[in-house]
């Protein structure tokens, strides 16, 4: 009998009491959301709110770092308190019982460590940021600012799948909160309500994944879910390629798991909401939107690999579904002219990788890619603020150009380019490591048409590395040339309270440098963006740090200790189910160093990779280079840009008929859903409408009646006058022990 | 004796602070009068920190029935009697030491009623108290009483306006009516059983129902006194004083009202209804048939009569009073369902955590609309200053924005009172579901369940008017009053229930071990729940 890599980690991983101080992880930023919502009460107008909060992130992430310190490699859990226990019996699924304890092990670790640390940078940034709003919603920016932590943590350390859900829906509402923080604005309420009706949808599967998983294990618990002997059985199952064993319920569960990782991840069907949160403010964007929150569903399914594992399908659907969306996104992005919305699609793009990445087996790969781009896109995102910061609300690329120049913003080039770089996949980058793992992984694996969605996603590097330098070479070299966006009058979002001047008298624009605070941390963040890929070097056996780190977790299952018993593991091509999940086997003789199970022109896909990516990605930067480029760049081929508006892109677009159109406009996918899905659904609210008012109204309206008429009826006996009183208690009393005495005797 | 007073100490304290304040209310400095309260809570503290430490066991013998709820029951009087101890600070003589102060009137100890007002709270605690602790009828019809009778003269001297008066006579002369008809039922329990003693009456009733039943001195004894009782829960048909006297006192005493005879009734139906023993039935694990019947019509006439009721009230006073009937016709299922193993199937469990979760949620609902008062306080016939608190529901209109530490606040409260999910309110009332689908009361559950949907129709609109609304003409006619502890205390009760929320699993935990049998005797018959059917041929074979 073969032996699963999970059942032989059971045996080992005893799960074990973490120390008490691992609370105040969570409790930090809940203290803080209390000391803010108090700044509320007593009507705070100072920046007191921003350093309340720093405070408690910064305390947060020094404990991380603590229990990373001393705890990583194992698995422990610390109980705060039973929240609450609703068993009705002894037995399997009768046990309903709800801590409020935290699941330590390094999949959490790494996850607490990069919410922490960049929460904590970014609250320093939005300090600074968000001052126009002092004593207005300033308050409100960080109480949600630090609720939006607390549920985070909540998420990723909580012991049982109802803490997570509830963090998740706790991001959900801060997400919501934040995008719509200016809520003055149309756009901004609208995408509010957009993100959150959007991730309802994908919430609906996580409730229905978790309430399976509570029907079908009958527990919520991980460490008693992962240690179960149903689903170890399950795995063994798969694993002798006997997948039909595996009940319908059991695969059904990740299916639905990943509907809601898909949601709150924006993957495609459900990516739409993910751009147009960009109205948030920036920090909101770089923290929520790129950093931590969008990675949710990554951690849901490398928490629950196991689960996803016995599922027949949902890891190959979760490949194809993020190759389509890297691709999608990154065709959008390239047609894009505002910087922030390039970012947002680059975003949805690079989660594709990442959910690609944990599809090819590989969570090494999507995670480590989770890691460093929580990093270098909150450089990205941040730089970006800081250009709105400085030009009113300008983010449109055809409108700025020269900043390397200009004085005061070489910081925030720098961070700018040095996020460019690990974003395109410029060799010895952190994202060049990381996303070449996820490239060779899809070669190596067997698996529904994996190497096609190998080659699909190397183009996708190619043209990632081109919108990434197009967004570089138009608004960081060339000429100086700048407009100042729509905010300078003052209006509603930055530049009210005299950041960016307008001098009134010569009617000139002055653009406003970014200040202390955020300078130190885009150059902190630079710093750690580029130290990131010394992560790769850390131990390289297993391909990386982070690889080093999920050896220790549930999300491991790729690189099994038992090498010999995976080798002798053998496609069995009639085993329908077993098609996808042998990639144990492969995997793991490709971690052996064996022979591979799958290669990209007959070499090894890894060493290839190096190479290969390589190319495509500088290949697309010297299109963008060629497009976009300043004149006097490298040489009269190169570049050629003399204004902020014009490029050779102009002409080349010209040829390509509509469709640079069709991408500016996302390939028209809002106007479908509205088509398909709204439109219809309105027609249909409409006709429900009818039905309702006529019909149900009605009934209702008499069920509603009757309460009202019986109290009619009962109203006279209140009459107020005593001896009314008096006699009804009487004959009250006298009536039902008549009737009592009647019925039973 | 001195094992007796081993755990009164509770009420002891309480009574010490009594005599205390009733000197203290009488002194002609104005800043030692304001004393009163705050001696009451600081009393009401230390006598919930004795309840924790006291640990009732077998060898005392003057525990009641249920001897682990002793702690318990006193720990969340003493605590929610903090919170209605704010809420009624400065109630009374308001206008007189504004006078005094403004030197437009004279001390004249005659005038000045907060001595007794604050000494009658306390008395009633300490009634309150003594109903948890109470082993024998006589015992339990004493501490009813003293619960009850300080209300009596509090309703009536709490505002200056007639309508108080009227309320106070009508409550005093129904609850006498009450009293009378429990004491009765109490006569005949004696006649019956031949003892006043719970735990005899216990035994005694074992051997009826072993034989051929209650005799009918008993049977008629325990459905007279279970019927006034219903007086102290406002059950029906008890019920008709309560929004009269709720609507005339002023708030903060009907904030009193709604928590301290509901909790002393309560408590004595558990005692009563232990005393009974719930081994009887189809099932085995229910009280006899005629006592199930009996708690079954008045539950569900109860529940569905206060609901109905209450739909109707523009009145938010008379509204939470009807609100009020509703919610003890939801415990009364749990009162039918009686103990169980786990904390889902317990019903007394449910019923003491209820009581907690309704103290808190209710005073704090009651709180925000003590603290929003009329602009100018008006002089009665009598000469006297009365200052009007809100009470139609108009006044809570566009409250979120206007006031939004009230506003959320009554949000809040009147939200975990419908029983909203991840609110306290629906912890509290799942287990008294749970508790009677466990004890096969069905149809008493789908009633129960029918009632949350009618009471959702009323609360949500102390939850929309707030939240939604703009304020209208009759809103701004209101300030918030200068007393600082009302918000204080509507505040503290939304955090309440909140963080009840946060905490429910130890709470739960607490209100089930108070039900849990910690003393194992033939004479202490809680022991025996656990195992009721093997109960009866023993009993029998004595």
């Amino acid at each position: 009998m073969m032996i699963s890599p999970l059942l032989a980690a059971a045996d080992t991983a005893g799960v074990g009491v973490a120390p008490a101080w691992v609370l105040a992880i969570p409790f930090l930023p809940m203290l803080a959301v209390v000391l803010t919502t108090l700044c509320a009460i007593s009507k705070n107008k100072t920046k007191l709110p921003a350093w309340i909060t720093v405070g408690c992130l910064a305390g947060s992430f020094v404990v991380t770092m603590l229990a990373f310190m001393t705890l990583s490699g194992e698995t422990n859990t610390v109980t705060a308190w039973r929240w609450f226990d609703l068993s009705w019996g002894d037995g399997v699924g009768q046990q309903m019982v709800a801590n409020l304890g935290f699941y330590i092990d390094n999949l959490s670790l790494l996850w607490m460590m990069f919410v922490t640390g960049l929460a904590t940078l970014i609250a320093i940034y939005a300090s600074e940021y968000m001052e126009h709003d002092v004593g207005k919603g300033y308050t409100r920016f960080f109480f949600a600012f630090a609720l939006f932590v607390f549920s985070m943590l909540c998420l990723v350390m909580g012991d049982n799948l109802l803490l997570l859900y509830l963090g998740w829906e706790g991001v959900g509402l801060c997400s919501y909160l934040l995008i719509g923080y200016f809520y003055k604005k149309p756009e901004a309420v609208a995408a509010a309500k957009k993100a959150f009706i959007v991730n309802r949808i994908g919430d609906l599967g996580l409730a229905i994944g978790v309430m399976l998983t509570f029907v079908h294990f009958g527990t919520l618990e991980y460490a008693e879910l992962f240690n179960s002997a149903q689903l170890q059985g399950y795995i063994a199952a798969v694993q002798e390629g006997r997948a039909g064993d595996v009940p319908l319920m059991a695969q059904l569960i990740a299916v639905f798991l990943m509907i809601g990782a898909f949601g709150k991840s924006a993957q495609f069907p459900l990516y739409v909401w993910l751009p147009d949160a960009m109205e948030g403010p920036t920090p909101v964007s770089a923290l929520i939107h790129a950093a931590t929150m969008v990675t949710a569903g990554l951690y849901l399914i490398a928490r629950m690999l196991p689960v996803f594992l016995v599922s027949e399908w949902a890891l190959p659907v979760v490949a194809w579904v993020g190759t389509i969306t890297a691709l999608l996104a990154a065709t959008i992005g390239m047609a894009q002219f505002d910087i922030k919305r390039i970012m947002a699609y680059s975003t949805v793009s690079q989660l594709g990788y990442m959910f690609a990445g944990l599809a090819f087996l590989t969570s090494t790969g999507g995670v480590f890619h989770v890691v460093t781009h929580a990093f270098f896109k909150a450089l990205l995102f941040l730089c970006c603020g800081a250009v709105m910061h400085g030009f009113a609300g300008q983010l449109d690329l055809r409108k700025l150009s020269g900043l390397w120049h200009m004085k005061g913003w070489r910081i925030v080039s720098v961070g700018m380019l040095i996020g460019c770089l690990n974003l395109a996949g410029v060799p010895f980058t952190a994202g060049y490591f990381s996303k070449d793992m996820i490239l060779a992984e899809a070669f190596v694996t067997p698996g529904y048409g994996y190497s096609l969605l190998g080659w699909v996603l190397l183009l996708t590097a190619g043209m990632t590395a081109y919108y990434t330098f197009r967004v570089f070479f138009r608004v960081f070299t060339g000429p100086v040339q700048f407009e100042a966006g729509d905010e300078h009058h003052g209006s509603d979002d930055h530049g009210q309270d005299g950041h960016a001047h307008e001098d009134h008298a010569q009617g000139h624009f002055h653009p406003h440098a970014p200040g202390i605070r955020i300078n130190a941390v885009l150059a902190t963040l630079s710093v750690l963006a580029v130290l990131a890929a010394g992560l790769y070097f850390v131990s390289p056996d297993k391909h990386g740090w982070v690889g080093d780190m999920l050896e220790e977790s549930t999300a491991h299952n790729v690189y099994t200790a038992d090498h010999s018993a995976a080798a002798m593991f053998v496609i069995d091509g009639d085993t329908h189910g077993a098609h996808g999940h042998d990639d144990h086997g492969h995997a793991d003789d490709h971690a052996a160093h064996g022979a591979h199970g799958g290669s990209i022109l007959g070499m090894d896909p890894h060493k290839v990779m190096y190479y290969v990516s390589a190319v495509f990605g500088l290949t697309g930067i010297l299109i963008a280079a060629w497009a976009h480029g300043p004149k006097g760049l490298v040489s009269g081929f190169i570049g050629g840009r003399v204004e902020a508006g014009k490029c050779r892109m102009d002409g080349v677009a010209a040829k390509l008929g509509p469709i640079p159109r069709w991408a500016e406009n996302k390939w028209y996918v809002d106007e479908f859903y509205h088509f398909i899905l709204v439109r219809p659904l309105r027609v249909c609210s409409h006709i429900f409408h009818m039905i309702d008012k006529l019909l149900v109204d009605g009934l209702v309206n008499l069920f509603g009646y009757l309460p009202r008429l019986l109290g009619r009826g009962a109203q006279p006996g209140q009459s107020g006058v005593l001896h009314g009183y008096a006699l009804s208690m009487a004959g009250g009393v006298g009536v039902i022990l008549f009737i009592v005495v009647m019925v039973t005797l | 004796m001195a094992e007796k007073l081993a755990y009164l100490w509770p009420e002891v304290t309480l009574f010490l602070a009594t005599c205390a304040v009733m000197v203290i209310g009488l002194s002609p400095s104005a800043a030692v009068r304001r004393l009163c309260p705050l001696i009451s809570g600081l009393s009401l503290a230390a006598a919930g920190i004795f309840a924790i430490g006291t640990t009732p066991t077998l060898a005392d013998g003057a525990e009641g029935l249920m001897p682990g709820m002793l702690p318990y029951a006193k720990a969340i009087i003493a605590a929610v009697g903090i919170l209605i101890v704010m809420l009624l600070a400065g109630t009374v003589d308001r206008g007189e030491e504004e006078e005094l102060a403004a030197g437009v009137r004279k001390f004249d100890p005659l005038r000045l009623t907060s001595g007794e007002f604050y000494a009658f709270f306390l008395f009633s605690l300490t009634g309150l108290m003594l109903t948890a602790s109470a082993d024998s009828l006589i015992w339990l019809f004493l501490a009813l009483e003293l619960t009850s009778l300080p209300t009596y003269v509090m309703v009536t001297i709490s505002t200056a306006r007639s309508r108080a008066k009227e309320a106070g006579v009508k409550y005093f002369f129904l609850g006498a009516l009450g009293a009378a008809i429990f004491l009765y039922g109490f006569a005949l329990i004696y006649g019956g059983t031949g003892s006043v003693h719970l735990g005899e009456i216990h035994h005694q009733i074992t051997l009826q129902m072993a034989g051929d039943g209650l005799n009918g001195i008993t049977l008629a004894g325990l459905l007279i006194s279970i019927l006034g009782i219903g007086f102290k829960i406002a059950a029906v048909p008890m019920h008709y004083y309560t929004a009269d006297v709720y609507q005339g006192a002023a708030t903060p005493v009907t904030a009193m009202l709604a928590f301290v005879p509901k909790t002393a009734g309560f408590l004595a139906l558990i005692l009563l209804c232990s005393a009974i023993g719930w081994h009887y039935g189809e099932t085995g694990h229910a009280l006899p048939d005629t006592i199930r019947l009996l708690l079954w019509v008045m539950a569900v006439l109860t529940m569905t009569l206060g609901n109905v009721l209450a739909i109707l009230q523009t009145s938010m006073k008379r509204m939470l009073a009807y609100s009020s009937i509703a919610h003890s016709g939801y415990m009364l299922v749990g009162i039918i369902a009686g103990p169980g193993a786990t904390f889902t199937e317990s019903g007394i469990s449910a019923v003491l955590f209820y009581l907690l979760t309704y103290g808190v949620m209710s005073t704090g609902a009651f709180a925000v609309i003590a603290s929003l008062e009329r602009t100018h306080a008006e002089r009665t016939q009598t000469g006297e200053l009365a200052y009007d608190e809100a009470d139609s529901i108009e006044a809570i209109r566009g409250l979120a924005r206007a006031k939004p530490l009230l506003g959320w606040s009554m949000v809040i409260c009147a939200l975990s009172m419908l029983g909203f999910p991840l609110t306290v309110g629906f912890f509290g009332k799942l287990p008294l579901f749970t508790s009677g689908i466990a004890a096969g009361e069905l149809p008493l559950v789908i009633v129960l369940g029918i009632n949350s949907a009618i009471a959702a129709f009323y609360y949500l609109r102390l939850v929309s008017y707030p939240l939604f609304d703009e304020a209208g003409d009759e809103a701004g006619g209101f300030i918030t009053t200068p007393m600082r502890t009302r918000p204080a205390v509507a505040a503290i009760g939304a955090v309440g229930v909140l963080a009840m929320t946060v905490f429910a699993g130890p709470l739960m935990g607490l209100a089930h071990d108070a039900v849990q049998p910690k003393l194992h005797d033939s004479d202490a018959p809680i022991a025996d729940e656990a195992m009721p059917t093997e109960e009866a041929e023993p009993v029998a074979a004595k």
